[in-house]
C-alpha cells in the first residue's frame, strides 16, 4: 500500500477518471480502484465518500440517485463539464510528472 | 445483516448536518458497508468476519467525521419550517416574512390584482370610516360635550314633536329647573356688514350671555359676552367668527374695542373665536346677545328659539326628562290659551349637531364592508388556486415534519403581509378619494373641513387590514390543514386541491360574494330609484333659467313700508328692463331653501278652534310678478296686479292644497280669511287666485297648505329675496343684476347668488350624496363579484380539460359542454341571488328612511337587479365555458 499522502493526491485524478466514460456509484467506484490497481489502491469508507463530496462541491462530478427495477436506489456520480476539463489537466500533469520522475530514477519507458 | 446504519449515524452526529444531508449520507454509506459485507460473505467469510471487514472500511472512530467536516461546512441552519418542538415566535415570524416576501415577488400577476382589490376595499373603508369618525363618533369639542343637550318643545299634536320654544316658555324653563347648570337660547340673525370693502351679508346668532361659558369654549381673543351685556340697550357687542376675523378684517389682532357697522348702527367687537368654533352652524360668523326686550320676553306663540342646556353631574336623562315634563305640564295649566299642547324634550346635543346624515352613513358604512367582504372572498379564491399549485411544496414540507399550525401560521403570515400592502395602497386611494367624497357631502353637516386620516382612522386601518388577511388566509389553511398527505404525493404533484374539499369552499365564496353584491346592488338599485323620483317630483315651478339672489334690507336705512317699496319697485323697474330677463320679482323666502315663515289662520264664519288646532299656513309675501317668473300655474281667480295696492282692498291668493282643505268642495275664489284669531284686528284677506303647490321646504316634504300676500299690502314679513327669469344661462346675468342693486344704493349687500337649479339641487345634496356613493360601492362590488366568478370559473373548467376532453372525445357536442359549464356556474350563482333576496329582504328596512317614493322592498328593483346580477354572472361564466368547448379532445386527453 502507498503513502496515504501520495495516494491522495492522485486520488481525485483516479475518481474523475472512473467515472469519465459512465456515472458510477461509490462502491463501484472503490472496487474498481481496487480491482484495477491489482489490490494496491485502497480507499475504505470513510475517506472515499468525503473525497466523492468535495469533488461535487466544487462540481467537477454530479452525484444523482437513481432508482433501478428491484433494487434500492444508489447514488450515481458522473463527470461535469468544469470535471472534463479538469482531468485532462491533470492528466497532463501527471503524466508530466511520472515522466520527471522516470527520467531522474532512470527507469526506461515500458 | 447487520444494520450500519446506526454506525454510521454515530460517527456523523457530532457534525449536525441538516437532517435531510445526513440521512442521504447514512444511506449511501450504509449502502457500501452493506455491499462490502455481501462480497465478504460471497468469498466465504463468516457473518463476524463480514461483519468485521465493512466497518473496519469506518478505519478510526473520528476519521469519517473529520474528513466529512471538509466538505459539510455548512450546517447550523434552523430546519425550514420544521419547527415541531422549538418554538421562536419572532424568529418564526421574520422568516415567515421573508419567505411571505419571495412568494408575492414570485407572482407578480396574482400580487398585484390581489393588492388592487384588497386596496379598493379597505380605501373605501379606510375613506367611509374618517367621514363617521370625524362625524358620527368624535365628541364634540366643547367642555364635557356628553352633557350637552337640545331643550325642545314638544308639540306633536301639530305635528311638532321636536319644536323651537318660544322665548317665555325658554325663560321659564330656565328660570324653574333644578337639573341644568345652564340654559341658553339662540336664534338666527343677519346683518349688513358695511363700511370696509363692499357691502355683505352676514349670517350669524344671536345668544344669551351664557352661550359661550354653557359651551366651555373660549374667545380666541378678546372675552366672551358678559352678563349684563345681555340686555337690551346694552347689547351693541359683537364676537367674530375667525373666518370673518380674517376675510374682512386681516387678522387685525387690535380689532378688540373697535366698533363695526351692522345694518347701519355700531357694534364694539369684544371677541374672536378660534379657527375650529363652527356653532351652531359652519355658516355663522359672527354672535351677539340675544337681549330679549321685555315685549320679546313676554312671547309665547312665537317659536323660534334654539335651547341648550347643560346638565348637572349625576343627574340622568330620564330624572332631567322628568323635570322638564313637570315644569311643561305647570305651563300648561297655567297658560292654557297658548300652551295647551305643548311640552318639552330633551335629546343629546351631539344627535343634533350629527343631524339626519347619521343613517346614511351607517349604511354607506355597512356597504363599505360588504365591497371588503367580496374583496375578500376574491383574493381567498386566488390564495386557493394557488395554494393548488403549491400543495406539492406544501405535502413535501409537511413530510419532513412541519407542523400544521406552523404552516398555518405560515400561511396566514402570507395572507397578512398581502393585506398589509393592500391597506397601504387602499391609504393612499382613500387620501385622494376623501378629497373627492368632501365635495359631495351635504353642506348642514359640520365638521367637513376636519374630516382627514388621524391615528384613530389609521388605527382602523391596520385592524381592519389585519382582519382581512386573517378571514381571506383562513380558506387556503383550512383546505391545507384537513388535506390528506399521502394522496397529494401519490398524486405526484397533480393537482388534487381541485378535489371536493377545494371545490367546496370556492363554491361558499361565489355564493356569499353574489349574495353580498346583490344586497350592495340592491341598496344603490333602491336609492337610485329614490333620487330618480325625487329628481322628477313636481316642485310646482320651472326652475330653469332662474336667477336668485338675496337681498336684505336693513332697518335702519328702509325704517318704513314706503322706503322699502319704493326700494323694489325701482329694483324690479330696472331688472325687468334689462337685456335677457324676461321679468323679475320678489319674496320673502324662495323654495326649497328652508326658511321661511307660517301663520296661523281664522277662516271668515267659522268659529275659532282650539289654540292647538289653528291651521297653519305657509305665507310667502310677493312681488306681483312672482307667479310668472316662477311659472307657478293659476288654477281659479286672478294674481296679484299693480292694483293691489296698500290702499286697495286686502288679497290674498292660495295654494290649491289651502283651497281644499279650507273650502272642500266649494269655490275658495271670493271667500275671506285673516292672519291670527278672527277676533284679532288684522284685516280679512279676500281671495283672489288659487295656484298650483309648491314644495317649499324639501321635495320630499308633500306640500302643506301656503298662501301668498301682495308685498305692497303684507305689514309683517319683507321680501328679502329677488328672482329674475332669463332668456338664457342665468348666472351669466348675476354680475348685471348685482350693479342694477348697487346703482340704486351702493352700501345694500347682495348675497347667495345662485340658478334656482343649484337650489333645487342642493335641497337634495344629501339623497345625492348617499345614492352616488353607495352606487360607486354597489358598482365596485358588481366588479369584484364578476372578477371572482369569473376567475373561478376559468379555474375550475382548466381543472376539468381533461373531463371535457373525453366527454367529448365520446361524441359530446359543443353546446353540451357549454351548458354543463355555464349551468355549474349559474347554480352558484342562483344560489348566492336567492340568498342575497333573502337578506335583501330583511337588511333594506334599515334603509327606509333613505327611501323616498319606493318600498324597501320595491318588486322593479329587486327584479331588475337580479337580471343584471345574473347577467353579468352568466357572462362571466360562459367566457370560460366558451374556452372549454374549443378544447382538442386529442390535447386535453394528452394534457396530463
Amino acid at each position: 500500500m502507498l503513502d496515504r499522502e501520495l495516494k491522495k493526491g492522485s486520488a481525485e485524478l483516479l475518481i474523475l477518471s472512473l467515472v469519465e466514460d459512465r456515472p458510477r456509484h461509490g462502491y463501484d467506484i472503490g472496487q474498481l480502484i481496487e480491482l484495477r490497481s491489482r489490490g494496491v489502491l485502497r480507499f475504505n469508507v470513510a475517506s472515499l465518500y468525503p473525497l466523492l463530496y468535495r469533488l461535487e462541491k466544487r462540481g467537477w462530478i454530479r452525484g444523482r440517485w437513481v432508482e433501478k427495477a428491484g433494487q434500492r436506489r444508489r447514488r450515481y456520480y458522473r463527470l461535469t463539464p468544469i470535471g472534463k476539463r479538469v482531468l485532462a489537466a491533470q492528466r497532463d500533469g501527471w503524466q508530466e510528472f511520472v515522466g520527471a520522475i522516470n527520467r531522474i530514477t532512470g527507469i526506461a519507458h515500458a | 445483516m447487520p444494520d450500519f446504519k446506526e454506525e454510521i449515524r454515530k460517527r456523523v452526529a457530532s457534525l449536525q448536518l441538516l437532517p435531510v444531508r445526513e440521512a442521504e449520507i447514512v444511506e449511501e454509506l450504509s449502502q457500501h458497508l452493506d455491499d462490502q459485507y455481501e462480497q465478504s460473505l460471497n468469498r466465504g467469510a463468516t457473518e463476524e468476519e463480514a461483519c468485521g471487514a465493512a466497518l473496519a472500511g469506518l478505519a478510526e472512530n473520528d476519521l469519517l467525521a473529520r474528513e466529512l467536516k471538509r466538505v459539510e461546512r455548512h450546517i447550523q441552519h434552523e430546519p425550514l419550517a420544521l419547527g415541531t418542538e422549538k418554538t421562536n415566535l419572532l424568529g418564526d415570524l421574520l422568516q415567515d416574512l421573508r419567505f411571505g416576501i419571495r412568494m408575492l415577488l414570485k407572482n407578480p400577476g396574482f400580487t398585484i390584482v390581489a393588492i388592487i382589490a384588497l386596496a379598493l376595499g379597505i380605501g373605501a373603508n379606510t375613506a367611509i370610516f374618517s367621514v363617521v369618525n370625524t362625524v358620527l363618533l368624535r365628541p364634540l369639542p366643547y367642555k364635557n360635550p356628553e352633557r350637552l343637550f337640545m331643550v325642545w318643545e314638544e308639540n306633536s299634536k301639530q305635528g311638532f314633536p321636536r319644536d323651537t320654544p318660544a322665548a317665555a316658555n325658554y325663560v321659564d324653563w330656565r328660570d324653574q329647573n333644578h337639573v341644568f347648570e345652564g340654559m341658553a337660547a339662540m336664534t338666527e340673525i343677519s346683518f349688513n356688514l358695511t363700511g370696509t370693502g363692499e357691502p355683505e351679508r352676514i349670517d350669524g346668532q344671536r345668544v344669551s350671555g351664557s352661550f359661550f361659558q354653557l359651551l366651555g369654549v373660549e374667545p380666541q381673543l378678546g372675552r366672551a359676552f358678559l352678563p349684563e351685556e345681555d340686555r337690551a340697550g346694552a347689547n351693541h357687542v359683537v364676537i367674530l367668527s375667525h373666518g370673518l376675523w380674517q376675510r374682512r378684517f386681516g387678522s387685525d389682532p387690535t380689532i378688540i374695542g373697535r366698533p363695526i357697522n351692522l345694518d347701519g348702527q355700531s357694534f364694539t367687537v369684544v371677541g374672536v373665536m378660534p379657527k375650529d368654533f363652527q356653532f351652531p352652524s359652519r355658516t355663522d360668523q359672527l354672535w351677539v346677545p340675544i337681549a330679549f326686550t321685555a315685549n320679546e320676553a313676554g312671547q309665547r306663540g312665537n317659536h323660534y328659539l334654539e335651547v341648550i342646556a347643560r346638565m348637572k353631574p349625576g343627574i340622568s336623562l330620564e330624572q332631567a326628562q322628568a323635570e322638564m315634563t313637570t315644569i311643561a305640564t305647570r305651563l300648561q295649566q297655567q297658560y292654557p290659551e297658548t300652551n295647551t299642547s305643548i311640552g318639552a324634550v330633551i335629546t343629546p346635543l351631539h344627535e343634533h349637531v350629527v343631524g339626519n346624515i347619521k343613517p346614511a352613513l351607517l349604511v354607506l358604512l355597512g356597504a363599505v364592508a360588504f365591497v371588503l367582504l367580496i374583496a375578500c372572498a376574491n383574493v381567498a379564491n386566488l390564495l386557493l388556486a394557488r395554494a393548488a399549485v403549491r400543495q406539492k411544496e406544501i405535502a413535501l414540507r409537511l413530510a419532513l415534519g412541519a407542523s400544521r399550525s406552523r404552516m398555518t401560521r405560515q400561511f396566514l403570515t402570507e395572507s397578512v403581509l398581502l393585506s398589509a400592502f393592500g391597506g397601504g395602497v387602499g391609504l393612499l386611494l382613500s387620501i385622494v378619494g376623501l378629497d373627492l367624497l368632501k365635495r359631495f357631502i351635504p353642506p348642514n353637516i359640520s365638521q367637513v373641513q376636519a374630516i382627514g386620516i388621524d391615528t384613530k382612522v389609521l388605527l382602523f386601518t391596520i385592524l381592519v387590514s389585519i382582519a382581512t388577511g386573517l378571514l381571506f388566509g383562513l380558506a387556503p389553511a383550512v383546505q391545507m390543514a384537513s388535506s390528506n398527505l399521502n394522496d397529494t404525493l401519490k398524486e405526484g404533484g397533480r393537482d388534487s386541491a381541485a378535489g371536493h374539499h377545494g371545490n367546496r369552499i370556492r363554491g361558499f365564496l361565489i355564493i356569499s360574494e353574489v349574495a353580498v353584491s346583490f344586497l350592495l346592488l340592491i341598496g344603490a338599485g333602491l336609492l337610485i330609484n329614490s333620487f330618480v323620483r325625487l329628481r322628477h317630483v313636481d316642485p310646482g315651478f320651472r326652475s330653469g333659467n332662474l336667477l336668485t339672489m338675496k337681498i336684505a334690507l336693513p332697518e335702519t336705512r328702509y325704517p318704513d313700508k314706503q322706503r322699502r317699496s319704493l326700494f323694489f319697485d325701482e329694483l324690479l323697474r330696472r331688472a325687468g328692463t334689462l337685456p335677457g330677463v324676461a321679468s323679475a320679482a320678489v319674496a320673502t323666502n324662495l323654495p326649497l331653501t328652508s326658511t321661511g315663515n307660517s301663520v296661523g289662520v281664522a277662516i271668515e264664519g267659522r268659529a275659532d278652534p282650539a289654540p292647538d288646532r289653528v291651521p297653519i299656513v305657509i305665507t310667502r309675501v310677493v312681488s306681483p310678478d312672482y307667479f310668472k317668473t316662477m311659472s307657478i300655474p293659476l288654477l281659479e281667480g286672478r294674481l296679484f296686479t299693480e292694483g293691489d295696492k296698500a290702499d286697495s282692498p286686502p288679497t290674498v291668493v292660495i295654494s290649491e292644497t289651502t283651497a281644499h282643505l279650507f273650502w272642500p268642495g266649494e269655490n275658495a275664489v271670493g271667500k275671506h280669511l285673516k292672519v291670527g284669531r278672527s277676533t284679532s284686528p288684522n284685516p280679512w284677506l279676500t281671495v283672489v287666485g288659487i295656484v298650483k303647490d309648491v314644495r317649499q321646504y324639501e321635495l320630499i316634504i308633500e306640500p302643506k297648505p301656503q298662501m301668498y300676500l301682495p308685498y305692497q299690502q303684507a305689514e309683517f314679513f319683507e321680501p328679502r329675496a329677488l328672482v329674475v327669469r332669463t332668456n338664457f344661462d342665468p348666472l351669466s346675468l348675476a354680475a348685471t343684476v348685482r350693479q342694477t342693486v348697487w346703482d340704486i344704493d351702493k352700501d345694500q349687500p347682495v348675497s347667495d347668488i345662485s340658478s334656482m337649479e343649484e337650489i333645487v339641487s342642493d335641497s337634495v345634496a344629501r339623497q345625492r350624496f348617499s345614492m352616488l356613493l353607495l352606487g360607486v360601492f354597489a358598482g365596485l362590488a358588481l366588479v369584484l363579484a364578476a372578477v371572482g366568478i369569473y376567475g373561478v370559473m376559468s379555474y375550475s373548467v382548466a381543472q376539468q380539460t381533461r373531463e371535457i376532453g373525453i366527454r367529448m372525445a365520446l361524441g359530446a357536442q359543443r353546446s353540451d359542454v357549454l351548458k354543463m359549464t355555464v349551468g355549474q356556474g349559474l347554480r352558484l350563482v342562483l344560489t348566492g341571488v336567492a340568498i342575497g333576496l333573502a337578506a335583501a329582504f330583511v337588511l333594506t328596512r334599515v334603509m327606509a328612511t333613505l327611501l323616498f317614493g319606493v318600498s324597501p322592498t320595491d318588486p322593479l328593483t329587486f327584479v331588475s337587479i337580479s337580471i343584471v346580477l345574473i347577467g353579468v354572472a352568466a357572462l362571466a361564466s360562459y367566457i370560460p365555458a366558451l374556452r372549454a368547448t374549443r378544447v382538442d379532445p386529442m390535447f386535453a386527453l394528452r394534457y396530463e
